[in-house]
């Protein structure tokens, strides 16, 4: 049965001092795909390896449905492990390396052969029961370390980077299917990527990490629309940070003058207060882009949510098109429009005119 | 190879020169003549009608005394690898694993510290160990222990003795080599799995360093059936071994031919283990299986 994890205010202090894990708080529900995202380094690795017992917190509880196993050791723990390298046995077939989790529970034979053959099937590599995992590729390597930690049904299942290693198209492929796997079995996965578009596509929560600090959790979509930090909103996708001082004008009661001309209007929110610095974030895709239309506009830059601008260059992604824009005060903006076709696509030199909704902006944390 | 390098060498191939010559003049060289006096009569040389003969080897086959030898030898060997096998593996994995720089350093000071003296002094420092009035006696006898000496010296146990501090360190050295190429998560990955420490270690890294085990253990075993001064010193000839006999059919009894026949014998002693020893890392390297 799979199980929720709290993790309570966790550290971790290497023996050379390095503070790799920092006062770090998450609740992982019971069922739920988690990822921790975060740049190299950031002690994501470290945080896993405490899951499963193979680092000592510094500090911290570590509780599994409620009982805290801070101090159980590792083999003791019922949890699946898929290693950033695999790390599959060299010296054993694909079979034995799957058998050997229910080996050591005692199992008989019979058992063991029923379901290695089943978990081999759930990752479709029935037939390759024989092989070494030195003769595998790397996406059926991946799959054998997959089937060895899903067969003893663990009560938590982790993966650090598991798809790393692998191609585009090959990891896009496994993505899908490790989300499927995850949701049929009911298993609570705490996944570790670097990966934000992997994090993305494929969480129920994020925990973004940075310095060994916990920066925001949230579902994909609070951390893509919502980002609470600097950090969240420059890691996660493009995205423009303008950092200026509050101020207001007869147009706007609450604005942020972020120099070079150009003071942006602030979203009607509570959370908003003070007069100090701030950093305000807004998406590419949120701002509207049209040829450069002077008398329409004048009202709309009074108020804020306007700008006028030159398309520097353009990146065609297919679907969309990315246009990298300077502005008449100097600001250099990122634009993401839909390809609405060639006709409607604006080349570098264009004249045109951006503008947004305030409440797309998101105030920052630093 | 293709045959089109095999028939143009480039330069570099030059640079082996010295070093094949080398192996010739002295290696195949003296092993061939050894092997050649030991099917002969005499001395070609000195005597000019020699003829060949296989009376040197009927001789060590015939007599009881020279095949207690060859055993002797053999089991002081085999003690003396396991012996070192057992002291050095845990020594070796401690240094693979020991994650401070400075404790590694340490360790490889005290693996290599023996090596620094000679034979003979670390042979002489066990004698005045082992002796009947070496310290070890002494000591058991003042705390009252023991009344009689124990007979430690001129026994195999005390050649074994200082065979294994002799030779240990080729053992450490040859195992940590091969331990601390093994993925530390691969135990963790088997005690993940609900493995303990203890079946994590039985079922990875023991199997893992199985080539290390024999290398080492080959290496410890041809030193140790080779080796002179720790047997004669520490058995006193009372404890007879090839290379002891070999010297005494030169030097005492003139005999070249017998001592060049009992040469052949440690040489394919040594060989046979060596072809062993190939079969046997194939077996554990999963070779096998590859075609
Ligand atoms: N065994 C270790 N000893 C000392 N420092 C370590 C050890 N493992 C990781 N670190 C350090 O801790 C920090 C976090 O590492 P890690 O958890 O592996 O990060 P991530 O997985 O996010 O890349 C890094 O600065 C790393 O150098
Ligand atoms: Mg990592």
């Amino acid at each position: 049965m799979s199980a929720s994890i709290e993790i309570a205010g966790v550290s971790k202090v290497y023996d050379g001092g390095v503070r790799a894990v920092d006062a770090v708080a998450m609740d992982i529900r019971q069922g739920e795909f988690f990822s921790l995202l975060g740049p190299s380094g950031c002690g994501k690795t470290t945080t896993l390896r405490m899951i499963a017992g193979f680092e000592i917190p510094s500090a911290g509880a570590i509780r599994v449905d409620g009982a805290d196993i801070t101090h159980v050791p590792a083999h003791k723990r019922d949890m699946g492990m898929v290693f950033q390298n695999y790390a599959l046995f060299p010296h054993r077939t694909v079979a034995e390396n799957v058998a050997f989790g229910l080996r050591m529970r005692g199992l008989d034979k019979a058992t063991i052969a029923t379901k290695v053959k089943a978990a081999l099937a759930m990752v479709e590599l029935s037939g390759l029961e024989e092989r070494r995992p030195a003769h595998l590729s790397g996406g059926q390597q991946q799959r054998v370390a997959l089937a060895r930690a899903i067969v003893i049904a663990p009560r938590v299942l982790l993966c650090d980077e598991p798809l790393g290693a692998l191609d585009k198209k090959l990891r896009q492929q496994m993505q899908f299917e490790l989300k499927q796997l995850q949701k049929k079995l009911g298993l609570t996965l705490v996944f570790v990527t670097h990966d934000q578009e992997e994090a993305l596509a494929m969480s129920d929560r994020i925990a973004v990490m940075n310095g060994g600090r916990v920066e925001q959790i949230g579902t994909p979509a609070e951390i893509y629309n919502q980002p609470t930090t600097r950090f969240v909103a420059d890691f996660i996708g493009d995205t423009n940070i303008f950092r200026g001082e509050r101020t207001t004008t007869n147009t706007m009661a609450s604005a942020i003058d972020v120099g070079k001309d150009l003071i942006l209007a602030l979203p009607r929110s509570p959370d908003i207060q003070g007069t100090g610095i701030l950093s305000v974030a807004l998406r590419p895709e949120k701002i509207c882009l049209s040829p450069r239309a002077d008398a329409a506009t004048a009202t709309a830059t009074a108020t804020g949510s306007c700008a006028h601008g030159i398309v520097e260059n353009t990146n065609f992604l297919g679907g969309a098109v990315l246009y990298r824009i300077t502005l008449e005060g100097g600001h250099r903006v990122l634009v993401q429009q839909p390809n609405a076709g060639t006709s409607r696509l604006f080349v570098p030199g264009n004249d045109v005119t951006l503008d947004w909704t305030p409440a797309d902006l998101v105030v920052l944390k630093d | 190879m293709s045959s089109a390098a095999a028939q143009r060498p480039n330069g570099l191939a030059l640079f082996i020169l010295p070093g094949a010559l080398l192996f010739a003049l002295f290696f195949f060289l003296p092993i061939g003549l050894m092997a050649l006096m030991s099917i002969l009569t005499g001395n070609p040389v000195v005597a000019p009608k020699v003829a060949f003969t296989t009376r040197h080897y009927a001789r060590m086959i015939g007599d009881p005394f020279y095949l207690e030898v060859i055993w002797t030898t053999i089991r002081i060997g085999l003690v003396t690898t396991l012996v070192a096998l057992a002291i050095g593996y845990p020594l070796a994995h401690w240094m693979a694993r020991i994650k401070s720089r400075a404790g590694h350093a340490l360790l490889l000071m005290a693996v290599l510290a023996p090596m620094l003296t000679g034979i003979v002094v670390r042979t002489f420092a066990w004698m005045t160990l082992l002796s009947d009035r070496g310290v070890i006696n002494q000591t058991l006898i003042s705390l009252g222990l023991i009344s009689q000496p124990l007979k430690l010296m001129y026994t195999e146990t005390g050649i074994v003795v200082g065979l294994v501090h002799i030779y240990v360190p080729f053992m450490v050295l040859t195992l940590t080599g091969v331990i601390g190429r093994i993925d530390e998560r691969l135990e963790q990955a088997a005690e993940n799995l609900g493995a303990s420490p203890l079946r994590a270690f039985l079922e990875v890294t023991l199997p893992l360093s199985l080539p290390g085990i024999l290398a080492g253990s080959l290496l410890v075993f041809a030193l140790a059936i080779s080796a002179y001064v720790t047997p004669i010193l520490l058995g006193g000839f009372q404890i007879m071994t090839l290379p002891i006999l070999i010297y005494q059919q030169i030097s005492a009894n003139f005999n070249v031919g017998f001592a060049a026949a009992l040469g052949i014998v440690l040489l394919m002693i040594s060989l046979l283990l060596v072809v062993a020893y190939n079969r046997a890392l194939g077996l554990v390297s999963g070779q096998h299986d590859l075609q």
